[in-house]
């Protein structure tokens, strides 16, 4: 049979891995094996594999006969959307600056545009797709206002967060506020690790008590600048969380995972 | 050069998300009927896929690939993790499905061919084993072990298949390689 190698060529075993680690995920036996060949890995070899497998994925989705999103659908996207954009993702606490200069570039953009229409019109009407802008010269409130508003719930956990033994969790402190009725929370991060999010993401999971628990629920991806030693994270859940019983930060590949091997976990808050 | 949508998004262009859907609103949600087992799961994991793609803008390169690779890959990614979350199966025959896309008309009407064309057209010239150990591995997830296992082939086989198959596409949509000479099958 031609295709039967009697034994891989190098090239074919770097090439193998490279593929294994395209379409799947690599072993921590395949990462090493990687690593020695890494001097051998070009980006044009890498791009070209990742390229063709990426067309076979665009070939199978061309084949169909175009169909457009259902309405309901592209308005739920629009909505995630509209919600993602808003929500600053990571505050960082040591450079915090007054409310007007927090507001993310994003909104900042819908603030200016609803600005221009007042000017022209007399009254202020935001665009369509925009989140909601206040009538009123206050700014909306900071995260740090909003976690504070949360404190305040009847119903608001307060947990304290730890590091665990993995590097990136080494001497990490904060807590974790999240009010279940709002489903809303922010975790506060003290020392954790920088990351590359070229490579590696920070990811959050919330166990439900009320939820199998091999499958927690994903509270959302997030970075850490360099240079930053305490920062704040929004909590990001798009399912409910009934109730919450411990929120564990783990790193993950670039672009976070649905069910996460728990092979770095990072940092835990356990509710008591 | 005018910036990706991607490249826009991820630099704040409240217009990019928008254009994003509009552009490839079509490709994601034919991906996710392909790859779920009903309809409802199908909207789901569009939702979720598009969430991926925001949170993904920042790492997009052009000198990568295109948007529509980096989103399929996105997509792919996602489809085949809830599948292994519920240890489902797509619900195509797996044989059909690349057969299916080899066998039809890869944009051959007159107009430009799309990257998709192109790739369509790529995967016609491959060996129907090359095709078959690709579609289960890129389309539905499977190991190389559960795809020797499914095919009662040796996994030495699926490893060759796999790579042959893919450095031939590579080729054929003319992305060289620095390292490597490519082997012919």
């Amino acid at each position: 049979m031609t295709d039967l190698d009697p034994k891989p060529q190098a090239d074919d075993a770097l090439v193998d891995l490279l593929i294994q680690q395209i379409a799947w995920e690599l072993s921590p036996a395949e990462r090493k094996q990687l690593a020695v060949l890494s001097d051998a890995v070009t980006p044009g070899l890498q791009r070209g594999l990742e390229c063709a497998a990426g067309a076979v994925v665009l070939a199978a989705a061309r084949a169909d006969a175009a169909e457009p999103l259902p309405e309901t659908l592209r308005a739920r996207i629009d909505r995630d959307a509209a919600a993602y954009f808003a929500l600053p993702k990571v505050i960082q606490l040591d450079s915090y600056r007054p409310a007007a200069a927090a507001i993310p570039s994003y909104s900042a953009w819908w603030v200016a545009a609803a600005c221009l229409v007042l000017a022209a019109v007399g009254w202020l009407r935001p665009p369509p797709s925009a989140p909601p802008v206040a009538l009123v010269s206050a700014p909306p409130p900071t995260s740090m206002q909003q976690r504070a508003a949360l404190l305040s719930g009847p119903a608001t956990l307060t947990l304290p967060l730890g590091g665990t033994k993995d590097p990136a969790g080494s001497g990490v402190s904060g807590d974790v506020v999240w009010d279940p009725v709002a489903q809303r929370g922010f975790i506060r991060f003290v020392g954790l690790a920088p990351n590359d999010a070229r490579r590696q993401q920070y990811q959050v999971w919330i166990f439900d008590a009320e939820r199998d628990e091999r499958y927690p629920v994903d509270g959302g991806v997030f970075d850490i600048p360099a240079g930053q030693a305490e920062v704040l994270v929004p909590i990001q859940s798009r399912v409910p969380v009934h109730t919450a019983k411990l929120f564990a930060i783990t790193l993950e590949k670039a672009g976070g995972v649905v069910v996460s091997a728990r092979e770095r976990i990072v940092a835990l808050a356990q509710a008591t | 050069m005018s910036s990706s949508v991607l490249q826009r998004i991820a630099g704040g262009d409240s217009s990019a998300v928008r254009d994003c859907i509009e552009q490839y609103g079509a490709l994601v949600w034919s991906l996710a009927r392909r790859l779920s087992r009903t309809h409802a799961d199908a909207e789901d994991a569009t939702q979720e896929i598009f969430l991926d793609i925001w949170r993904s803008a920042g790492r997009f390169d052009p000198a990568q690939g295109s948007d529509q690779v980096f989103i399929a890959m996105i997509a792919r990614r996602r489809l085949i993790d809830r599948l292994r979350k519920t240890s489902a199966e797509p619900p195509m025959d797996p044989v059909e499905m690349l057969d299916q896309v080899a066998a039809s008309d890869g944009g051959g009407n007159g107009e430009t061919l799309s990257e998709a064309d192109h790739a369509m057209r790529a995967l016609a010239e491959l060996r129907p084993e090359q095709r078959q150990v690709l579609e289960l591995g890129l389309l539905h997830g499977l190991s190389q072990s559960e795809i020797a296992a499914r095919l009662d082939m040796p996994l030495g086989s699926v490893k060759s298949f796999m790579r042959r198959g893919l450095i031939k596409v590579r080729d054929f949509m003319n992305v060289q390689p620095s390292a490597v000479p490519a082997r012919s099958p």
